[in-house]
This record gives structure tokens, C-alpha cells and sequence, in this order.
């Protein structure tokens, strides 16, 4: 559909002094023929929005471009109902970082206003996807993080079913004999008000209870998704073999890929690789069904094997308990031997997340376990003031406020505190003798004891099955990280999971003690919510909150490479029976990665299309080769890489006026055409600057720019067809902090650029 | 320490430890600034860092036989620079109280001075033997012609006698002790020494050399002006005594008469008297005074170093009061605290091996000591720091 599209030229902020205004509205209105082009200081002013409103009511537009500041400022203020808005960078990307009223200045704004108008010309007219209109939330887990979830999404209105594997809510608080008070001055322990949470959920008419009962499959997505919710049975193990087979054989085939040169070509792996293709086997048993719009996991955790601690007496004395089964002694009051009902005297706690420890989820959880380590102390001393109680640790941590409390018991005469390495537990007589070297008594020493506690690990229960069991293409696993935790952009989104819709909170997330669980809870939930809501408006949630466009396949070229559904961060394609993809657009996060992917290049948004970017490069005006003016494309991702060129330009950074950014969702939005779209028409050098990736990556869609890497090695048999220089294609990662290096990667490769000959196919 | 140690906490150990003035040695949490703070202590293996920790396990053997506490001056460096206010300059002081009543001999007698509830008995014993010889001798008559002369009020003889006696007591209590602590130090020191041995009297030369002109103490920084005060008490002190020796040797050997009554050598005698009357006191009153308004820098104070301050500051002023009172022209008055200040004499005898007083016979074993095995006492001055060389291209390009 033919755009009619109004060009806002703002001459404030030095623009107009910079530029020749004139000459840039001749090239939007000679060279393209808008309908309106107007140049006026400050469009962000109430009266100056007036006149954009009446052009568009006089003229009829259906788009308008604003050329002046970032498009990261103002975003609230051009805002036109119905109308699309796009924005050109006139001050962050152009007269901030150049010389005024320079000849390559000039014609870097001139080449703005072309891609700006082209872009604008190739939006697509598709409605916002509005099906997805389910809003009640399932909670898993009915811990103190589930109910504290349940309850607050049940007084916010929302229907919440709970989910619970154990006969009764509670979970791990139902256990323990004090907790913490979470309070000033944090000096005592109380016994833990679960019950109160339980007689909540229990009472509020929103929340559906499932307790003794599993997730069985989660199939659909956000704001439609489909759970069966199952009783315990046989059906679990079956279940969890099933997916942890499926995982394995999947973890084998990577590190085949990994160890191999080569893979083999075009190897079928459809149909052991997929997971939950084909038809959907209706329940022939015991269960219940439910829409839901989002899911809050809060599955919690079990305790860590301390079958590993046989070096410690596990197994061997019966003297020698975990922490978890230390509350459960001394729920029933006085302390006793669990050998000879003995009185307990003295006790060695000994924290078992040490750096021997090579399991990488073990990593954080001493988070908890020094805490848990002085309770447990500080039950022995309330019960008996004669009690010794020795800690043995390699870190001692307390969190927070917490640090009170461990200034409390460090006071106590009866707590003896001391770094050091437990080299082993042995029999001494009547009591058990722990052995410890590098303490801070500077020597190796023994004591004798009558009990031996073992702090040992919370290890999310997301390590022994899937939980969710998602009917999802790319498995019924939320995707981990290197610690074996869910994986999420951690530091913007805490919440989130690499799936949409589902978000984590308490100990299944990461070790944290009773409060810090309650709250985890709530928050998660109003994720949820949010996202609930988001989705039933047909928008996106996160990173990208309220995008209303969605991915859509021209099925008739696809042929089924699968390259989008596996490179998805999210597990957005199913499959159809006839093996091509199958979208679920509300999983979706809007990254552009598949698009980025398809060879055949089938897939495009509303608003972001292959052909809407080769467009903008090919309006780039190219000068021949005689006049020295080199151009460059630098792709852009809009997360880290366009706010760090604006920083550059806000702090006037100075580099060279031939490159031409083009900003992307992502890098692995990146299609590798525009490359060859680039190079044909002239483009000198490629560049692509985006997030970090990597274990600590800061991509805000996981793995894009990883992506974009791996992409651009391929590209290299490309350039050689070419007769191109491998060198005229940069990749580089950078972080919004790391602006300063803006003009020296700009800078350094136009040098670099300047040792070849000029692209041989300009003026083609 | 190579063998292998058995920790056995003495909970009540902690606790006397608590109530003794180390109150908030739990709090520690071995970051060791107070062993890099400490001036005078040794790079090998020092303290007080070590003396924390065995303190909050409870490990009464160590402590008992630790050469290290006698060492230190407590200057209070430690405890200003602590980053947890846990007080090691506190600790110390509250392991040496404890010390001292667990070696001294008699060993009652430590305790019934070291026990604030006892302060009556324990005050009371020479009190009574004092009331009891002015009684015998005089029957409370105070009265007397003018000049005054302490001779006929009592007895010169008697006052040697019973002083002489105590005296004795004292050097026997104490030369007893101090052979149990050197012993102890011998056989079971918590820490490593090594190298060559230097028999014990050189050793004690070497270290009355550092005493004398408080070399070590000097070196201290948070609590220095102690170190000029204590100088003043101390040489005051010895002042003092040789003032008296003088006198008792010019009354009892060469029947001369004494200053008091004009006797010959009067102004040498008087002058040096008096000076060292002043010095010792005016060291006393500093140091009493930054106790109660500088508490930060002193370290805090318990009853076992309000008792020693009671005892020698009485010692002193009551002599200072004699003499004024004497000047003023009372005779009654100048007998009366004659009496008084006998007893303050008597009681700084009698329980020098039991009061902090002595400190000046553990501390001078623990540095001879420390010189005989060579573990170094005064730190030599740091060596100042030298760069590392520049290689020679980065040297040019600059």
C-alpha cells in the first residue's frame, strides 16, 4: 500500500545553523515526492504536534518521519494513533559527531533522509495479533514463592491455579522449626507463619488449588496457553525419562558437533530432534485442562547429594546429617545423637560449597548455607548453654542485613568461628573427630564432636526434570545456564526464562532464603500479570514492550532448512505436519533473529522487513571512486550499539562522515543479502557492532550477536567470488559503556579501508 | 606446629576473659590490622591477632604460656585502627590480669586481689596491721612537740622491721612467679622460636638497656603521652626509693638526723626527694586523667587498674600530703597521715606480686626473654621502599 508520508525537519538544537535545510527537504520532496515537508524548530512543542495533526487530517497521511533528535528521546510525544511514525537522526548521528556545514556532513544527512522516507515506504499494513486474550496465570509450586505469587495475583484480580507436587501446601517452611524474623535487629528466630499464606490461598475464591498433582504438558503460548494438570502417578517417571533421554541424546549430539571438523550434510534430524511434533494425543486420563495467559515457575529446590561427602563420615557414622535433616532433629526439640539418643553437646558445622566443589551450580549457594549453618548454631546454644558449636567454612556469607546476625552469634562465647579446609571425619571414640587445616588458628587442628552437620547445596529442581513439560519444538526444557539455573538476560530481566510467558522465582532461580522467596514470588507474579495483559493487546512484553508487529512466513518459498526454528532464542516455531514452521506469534520477542536466518528470506514484520533494509542501502548515494569519499554500512543493534552512539554524539565524539549506520533489533537480525546488497552497490567496508555475547552475555536477545558471528564466517566464500578483501567485513561487541570506543573502531577502519582500492562496483 | 593440635575451648576461660575487661573480643574477625598497627610487634608470627582467636576459642593453655602478652605495651594502637571495635589492646590487658593470678605465689592471694567483692578484705589486711603497730606502739596519741619527728611517733626499727619483712615477702613472691612464667615460657610456648640461645644475664642486661630509657615504649603512637608520664612515675620512682635508702642509711648506719629535722645533707637529700615526688606524681595524675576523658586512646579500665592506680596514687599523695601538712605546721596532722600513708606503703608491698604493679617484674622476664631467643623486640626502622628499576625502553620513551 502507497504511503503518504509527511517529513518533519526540526531546525532546533543547531540542526538548522549545521545543515542546508533547504537542500535536505528538496531530497525528500524532489527525489521522493512526499506529500508534506516542513522545517520548523522544536516539533516536540504542544503547538508544533498541532500542525502535524492538522497535516494529517488535511492531507490525509498515513506516515510521518521526524528528522531532528534520537529516536530514544520524544518517543511518548510522537505518538499519532493509527499513524506510522518513524524517526531520522539528525543531531546524536549527525551534527554532534561531524563538522557544521561540511560537504560529507551535508551528505550524510541527505543519505538519513533517503533511508528514512525508503524505510518508511516498505511498512506493510497487518493487524496487531489479538487472539491470545487468556489472563489467568498458573503458579507451579506451593511454597512460601508460589503462595505469596497466588495471593498476589488473586488480589489483583487475576484467576490463579497452583499447582503443588506434595499432599499439602508449604513446602520447605512446613519443615523447618525457626526461621529468621526479617526484621531489626535481627537477633532472634521465630517459628515460620507459612500457615498463614495457606489459610490466604486457601480462602480466597480466585485461586484453584492442585495439590499431590503435576504439570503434565504446557503446550500453546502466552495469553493461550493450554496446561494439563495430572494427579501423581507412574506417569511422572515416564514422563521426566522421556524428556531427560531426549536431553541427553541432544547434549551427545552437540558435543559430537563440537569435537567433529565437519558435519555431515543435510543430516535428518527431525525426528529425533524435535520434540512434540505431530498430533497431540487427546487424555484418556485422569486430569484437568486449563487456559492460562502466563506462567509463574516456583518449583523450588531439593537438597543437594550428600552421598558426595563420604569423605566426611556420610553414610559412614549416622552421626554425620546434612543441614536439611539438622532442622528436621531439631524440630523435635532437644537435640539428640541420632546414634544413641545421646544429648548433643557440641556440634561441627561444616560448609560444603568449598572450592573443591566442581560443580558449577554450587557456585552461589553459600548465599544461604552460612546462614543456615549459624540458625542451626544458634539452636544448639538456646537449647543448652553449656553447647559448643564450631563452624567450618571457606566463605562466611551473610547477605544484607543479615550481616546483624552474624554479628549476633559472633558474640555468643559458645560459637566458634573459623575459615578452614575439613580434610575428614573419623572415629573418635565415643564422639566423632573432625579433622581441619588452614584455619585461622593458623595451624591444623581437631575436634571432637558429638554431631557433624553438613551444609549442603539447593540444587533447583529443574536438574532432575523439566517441570514445565513444554509441547514446544525446541524441547520441554527451559534452556539453563552454565550453572544450571534458568536462564535469563539476569541483570534487565530477572524474572524471565528464555521462554515468553514463563518466569522464575525463589530457589528454583537461584539460592535465596525465606523472605527473599516471599517477595521473589510477588514479583514474578506481577511479571506475569503484565505480561497477561500485554499479550491480550497483541503487543510483546519484553525487551521490546509493546510492539504490536509479529513475524509472518510467505510459506510458498519456505523449504524447510529449520534454521529459524532452531536459531530462535525462544522456541517461538513449532512445526506443522508438512515440516514447515509454524509460528506461535505471541512466544515471540520481535528480535529479527529468524529473519535474520532464512536463506530464502520468507519472513518479515509489519514494520521490519529483508526487503525494507536492502531498500535503505540501496538509497545510499554512492560517490565513484575518483572523489575519495569512501561509504561505509555499519549495522547497528538498537540495544547496546545505537544508545552508545548517541552517548558518542552527546558527547560530541568527532569520526568520519562516511559511514552510514542502520540500525537492526538485533545483530542476528542481520540477513546476509544486505551484505551482498552492500557490496554491490559500492559499499567499501561492512561493519556490525553489537551486544556482548558469550557466558556473561549482555545480548538482550541471548545470542544474536553470537549469531551475527557465526553468520559472518560464512561470508568470507562470498568475498572471495567477490574478489573482495576478506578485512572489508568487521564484527565487533560492545557495551553501552564503552562509547569512547565509537570513533576508534569508526576511525581505524576507514584506515584500514583506505589501503584497498575503492569497491570496483560503484557506479554499477 | 607440626604436631597435631586438639582444640578443647574453655567456655569459662571465654567468659573470665569477658568479664575481665576483654568484653568485645568476640567481635573480631581476624583481619589482622591490629598485628600490621602494632609497632613493637615482631614480623614473625605477631600479635595481637593471634591472642583474638585463641581468646574467642577458649584456649586457656596457649594464652597461659604466651610470651607475647608480656610484650605488649598496651599502647592501644591496636584497638584505635580496629576496624570492629573488638578491643585487642583490651584483650591483652585481661589475659595478662588473668596471668598474673594464675601463676603468682601465693596464688589465694592473687585472687582475693584480683576480685573487686574482696576489695574490703583485701584493703583491710594492711589497714588493720598498720592501726594495730601505732596502736601498740603509741596508742593512738598523735599528738606531739613541734618539730615533727616521725621517729618518736613510731619507732624507726619497727617501721623497718615490718617494712623489711614485707618487702622480703614481696621479692620472694615474686622472684617465685616469674620463675614459674620463665619456666613455662621454657617448656611450652604456643609459638615457634628458633636460633641461637644468650644465657639469661645478658639477656636481662640487654633488656634493662630498652626498659630504662623506654625505648620500645616510645614507639607507640595512639596513646604517646603515656609513655612520657609512665617515664616520670617510673624514674620518680626510683627517685624516691633512693631517697629513702639514703635516709635509712644515714639514720640507721651513721646516726645522723634525718631531713625532716634539718640533718646534714638536707637540701641534696630534699631537692631530690621532692623532685622525684613531684615526677611520680604528676605522672600518676596524667595518666589517671586520660583514663577517665581519653578512654579511646587508653584503652578501657577495670577494676584491676583502678585498684593499682588507688594503691600508688595513695602511696604518693599521701606522702605529698604528710609533707604539706608537715610544712603547715600540724603535728597531729603530719603524724596522722604518716599512719595513712604507711598503710598505702604497706598494701604496694604486700600485694606487688598480685596488682598490676607486677607488671614491672613479667614485663622485664618477657623481654629478657624475648633477647634471649632473639625474638626481635623493637622493630629496625622499614627498610624505605625502592622502586623497581624501569626497563631501559620504557625509561626513554618517557
Amino acid at each position: 500500500m502507497a504511503q503518504k508520508i509527511g517529513v518533519y525537519i526540526d531546525t532546533g538544537y543547531g540542526i538548522g545553523e549545521a545543515l542546508d535545510v533547504e537542500a535536505l527537504s528538496q531530497v525528500a520532496v524532489k527525489e521522493y515526492k512526499v506529500a508534506v515537508c516542513r522545517s520548523e524548530p522544536y516539533w516536540s512543542d504542544p503547538e508544533k504536534l498541532a500542525i502535524i495533526r492538522n497535516d494529517i487530517t488535511t492531507e490525509e497521511l498515513t506516515a510521518i518521519i521526524i528528522a531532528g533528535p534520537s529516536r530514544r528521546v520524544f518517543e511518548n510525544v510522537f505518538k499519532f494513533d493509527g499513524i506510522i511514525t518513524e524517526r531520522v537522526n539528525l543531531r546524536e548521528h549527525v551534527i554532534w559527531c561531524q563538522p557544521p556545514n561540511h560537504e560529507d556532513t551535508q551528505m550524510l544527512a541527505e543519505d538519513y533522509i533517503r533511508m528514512g522516507i525508503v524505510k518508511t515506504q516498505k511498512y506493510d499494513d497487518r493487524a496487531p495479533f489479538s487472539e491470545a486474550t487468556e489472563k489467568a496465570i498458573l503458579v507451579i509450586g506451593g511454597g512460601v514463592t508460589g503462595l505469596n505469587a497466588a495471593v498476589g495475583a488473586a488480589n489483583a484480580g487475576y484467576q490463579v491455579y497452583l499447582v503443588e507436587k506434595e499432599a499439602e501446601l508449604g513446602g520447605w517452611a512446613r519443615k523447618y522449626p525457626k526461621v529468621f524474623t526479617g526484621k531489626p535487629p535481627y537477633d532472634e528466630l521465630i517459628p515460620p507463619r507459612v500457615a498463614e499464606k495457606i489459610q490466604a490461598v486457601q480462602n480466597s475464591d480466585k485461586v484453584k488449588v492442585f495439590t499431590d498433582s503435576q504439570v503434565f504438558e504446557i503446550a500453546g503460548a502466552p495469553g493461550m496457553f493450554d496446561v494439563i494438570i495430572r494427579p501423581n502417578g507412574p506417569w511422572v517417571d515416564e514422563a521426566n525419562k522421556r524428556a531427560n533421554d531426549w536431553r541427553a541424546e541432544q547434549l551427545a549430539r552437540a558435543a559430537r558437533f563440537a569435537g567433529e571438523k565437519q558435519e555431515p550434510a543435510a543430516e535428518k534430524e527431525e525426528a529425533v530432534g524435535a520434540w512434540g511434533v505431530g498430533e497431540r494425543r487427546e487424555p484418556d486420563y485422569e486430569h484437568t485442562r486449563v487456559a492460562v495467559g502466563s506462567i509463574v515457575l516456583a518449583a523450588g529446590w531439593r537438597p543437594e547429594d550428600a552421598a558426595t561427602f563420604e569423605h566426611l563420615g556420610y553414610g559412614k557414622y549416622p552421626d554425620v546429617i546434612t543441614s536439611v535433616q539438622m532442622e528436621e532433629l531439631a524440630s523435635k526439640g532437644k537435640i539428640t545423637r541420632p546414634s544413641d539418643g545421646a544429648a548433643v553437646q557440641s556440634i561441627a558445622f561444616i560448609d560444603c560449597t568449598g572450592k573443591d566443589n566442581e560443580k558449577p551450580n554450587l557456585l552461589y549457594h553459600s548465599y544461604v548455607t552460612s546462614l543456615v549453618a549459624l540458625k542451626q548454631a544458634h539452636y544448639l546454644r538456646l537449647s543448652n548453654p553449656d553447647g559448643r558449636a564450631y563452624i567450618f567454612y571457606e566463605n562466611m556469607r551473610t547477605p544484607g542485613q543479615y550481616e546483624k546476625y552474624y554479628q549476633t552469634m559472633q558474640d555468643d562465647p559458645g560459637v566458634f568461628l573459623s575459615k578452614g579446609e575439613v580434610l575428614g571425619v573419623s572415629n573418635g571414640g565415643r564422639q566423632l573427630a573432625v579433622e581441619v587445616k588452614d584455619t585461622l588458628l593458623a595451624e591444623r587442628l581437631k575436634v571432637n564432636v558429638d554431631l557433624v552437620v553438613l551444609g549442603v547445596g539447593m540444587v533447583p529442581v529443574t536438574q532432575d526434570s523439566a517441570v514445565v513439560n513444554l509441547r514446544y519444538r525446541q524441547g520441554p526444557f527451559l534452556p539453563v545456564n552454565p550453572q544450571g539455573f534458568n536462564d535469563s538476560h539476569f541483570i534487565c530481566f530477572p524474572y524471565e526464562t528464555q521462554r515468553t510467558g514463563i518466569y522464575t522465582a525463589g530457589c528454583v532461580k537461584q539460592p535465596m532464603d525465606f523472605h527473599q522467596s516471599g517477595t521473589d514470588g510477588l514479583g514474578a507474579a506481577l511479571k506475569a500479570i503484565q505480561c497477561a495483559e500485554l499479550t491480550a493487546q497483541g503487543k510483546a512484553v519484553h525487551p521490546r514492550a509493546g510492539d504490536q508487529s509479529y513475524p509472518e512466513l510467505f510459506v510458498t518459498r519456505c523449504t524447510q532448512c529449520k534454521r529459524c526454528t532452531d536459531e530462535c532464542p525462544f522456541g517461538m516455531y513449532d512445526e506443522k505436519p508438512d515440516g514447515t514452521p509454524m509460528p506461535n506469534p505471541t512466544r515471540c520477542r520481535r528480535c529479527g533473529i529468524c529473519m535474520g536466518s532464512c536463506p530464502e528470506r520468507i519472513i518479515s514484520f509489519r514494520d521490519h522487513s529483508v526487503d525494507m533494509i536492502g531498500s535503505m542501502i540501496k538509497s545510499i548515494e554512492v560517490p565513484d571512486e575518483y572523489s575519495e569519499k569512501p561509504r561505509v554500512v555499519v549495522f547497528i543493534c538498537e540495544n547496546d550499539a545505537y544508545p552508545a552512539i548517541d552517548m558518542a554524539g552527546i558527547n560530541r565524539m568527532q569520526y568520519s562522515p562516511f559511514v552510514r549506520f542502520v540500525p537492526l533489533r538485533c545483530l542476528g537480525n542481520l540477513n546476509l543479502i544486505w551484505i551482498a546488497d552492500s557490496l554491490s552497490k559500492g559499499i567499501d567496508g561492512v561493519m556490525l557492532i553489537g551486544c556482548k555475547y558469550g557466558d556473561d552475555y549482555q545480548c538482550h536477545f541471548v545470542k544474536g550477536s553470537e549469531l551475527a558471528g557465526v553468520r559472518m564466517s560464512k561470508i568470507t566464500e562470498t568475498l572471495q567470488r567477490l574478489v573482495l578483501e576478506p578485512e572489508r567485513i568487521e564484527v565487533h561487541q560492545l557495551g553501552i559503556d564503552e562509547f569512547a570506543q565509537i570513533p576508534v573502531l569508526i576511525n581505524k577502519f576507514i584506515e584500514t579501508l583506505s589501503g584497498f582500492d575503492p569497491n570496483p562496483f560503484k557506479g554499477f | 606446629m607440626a604436631k597435631e593440635f586438639i582444640a578443647e575451648p574453655d567456655l569459662g576461660f571465654t567468659k573470665d576473659l569477658l568479664k575481665s575487661g576483654g568484653g568485645d573480643l568476640k567481635k573480631c574477625y581476624q583481619c589482622a590490622t591490629c598485628s600490621v598497627a602494632c609497632k613493637v610487634s615482631p614480623d614473625n608470627q605477631p600479635y595481637p591477632r593471634k591472642e583474638m582467636i585463641w581468646a574467642q576459642w577458649g584456649l586457656k593453655d596457649r594464652l597461659m604460656n604466651d610470651p607475647d602478652i608480656w610484650l605488649c605495651h598496651q599502647c592501644n594502637d591496636c584497638s584505635t585502627l580496629c576496624p570492629r571495635g573488638a578491643n585487642p589492646g583490651d584483650l591483652m590487658k585481661a589475659v595478662r590480669k588473668m596471668h598474673i593470678e594464675s601463676t603468682c605465689w601465693p596464688s589465694f592471694l592473687g585472687g582475693l586481689v584480683g576480685e573487686p567483692s574482696m576489695f574490703v578484705v583485701a584493703m583491710g589486711i594492711p589497714v588493720v596491721v598498720v592501726l594495730l603497730l601505732v596502736y601498740f606502739l603509741n596508742g593512738f596519741n598523735f599528738s606531739g612537740p613541734s618539730p615533727v619527728n616521725y621517729g618518736t611517733f613510731i619507732n624507726y626499727i619497727a617501721i623497718q622491721v615490718i617494712f623489711t619483712l614485707a618487702l622480703a615477702f614481696a621479692v620472694v613472691s615474686l622472684v617465685i612467679s616469674l620463675k614459674r612464667y620463665w619456666n613455662s615460657l621454657e617448656a611450652n610456648i604456643p609459638i615457634e622460636v628458633q636460633g641461637p640461645r644468650k644465657g639469661f644475664v645478658p639477656s636481662l642486661i640487654e633488656a634493662l638497656k630498652e626498659i630504662l630509657p623506654h625505648t620500645t615504649f616510645k614507639d607507640c603512637e595512639a596513646n604517646n603521652i603515656r609513655y612520657a608520664a609512665h617515664l616520670l612515675t617510673f624514674w620518680g620512682m626510683i627517685g624516691l626509693l633512693i631517697t629513702t635508702a639514703i635516709v635509712a642509711f644515714n639514720i640507721d648506719i651513721l646516726h645522723l638526723k634525718p631531713p625532716s629535722q634539718n640533718g646534714p645533707g638536707t637540701v641534696a637529700i630534699k631537692i631530690l626527694g621532692n623532685a622525684s615526688a613531684v615526677a611520680f606524681i604528676l605522672g600518676l595524675v596524667i595518666m589517671t586523667v586520660r583514663r577517665l576523658t581519653v578512654p579511646d586512646e587508653t584503652g578501657s579500665s577495670a577494676y584491676f587498674d583502678w585498684l593499682f592506680l588507688f594503691v600508688i596514687g595513695g602511696t604518693g599523695l599521701t606522702g605529698l600530703v604528710t609533707e604539706l601538712v608537715r610544712w603547715a605546721g600540724s603535728v597531729p596532722g603530719a603524724y596522722f597521715f604518716y599512719m595513712i600513708h604507711l598503710m598505702f606503703v604497706l598494701a604496694l608491698l604486700l600485694y606487688l606480686p598480685f596488682l598490676k604493679f607486677a607488671h614491672l617484674g613479667y614485663r622485664t622476664v618477657a623481654i629478657a626473654w624475648g633477647r634471649s631467643v632473639g625474638r626481635n623486640m623493637t622493630l629496625a626502622t622499614a627498610a624505605k621502599y625502592v622502586p623497581p628499576a624501569k626497563p631501559a625502553e620504557e625509561a626513554a620513551a618517557e
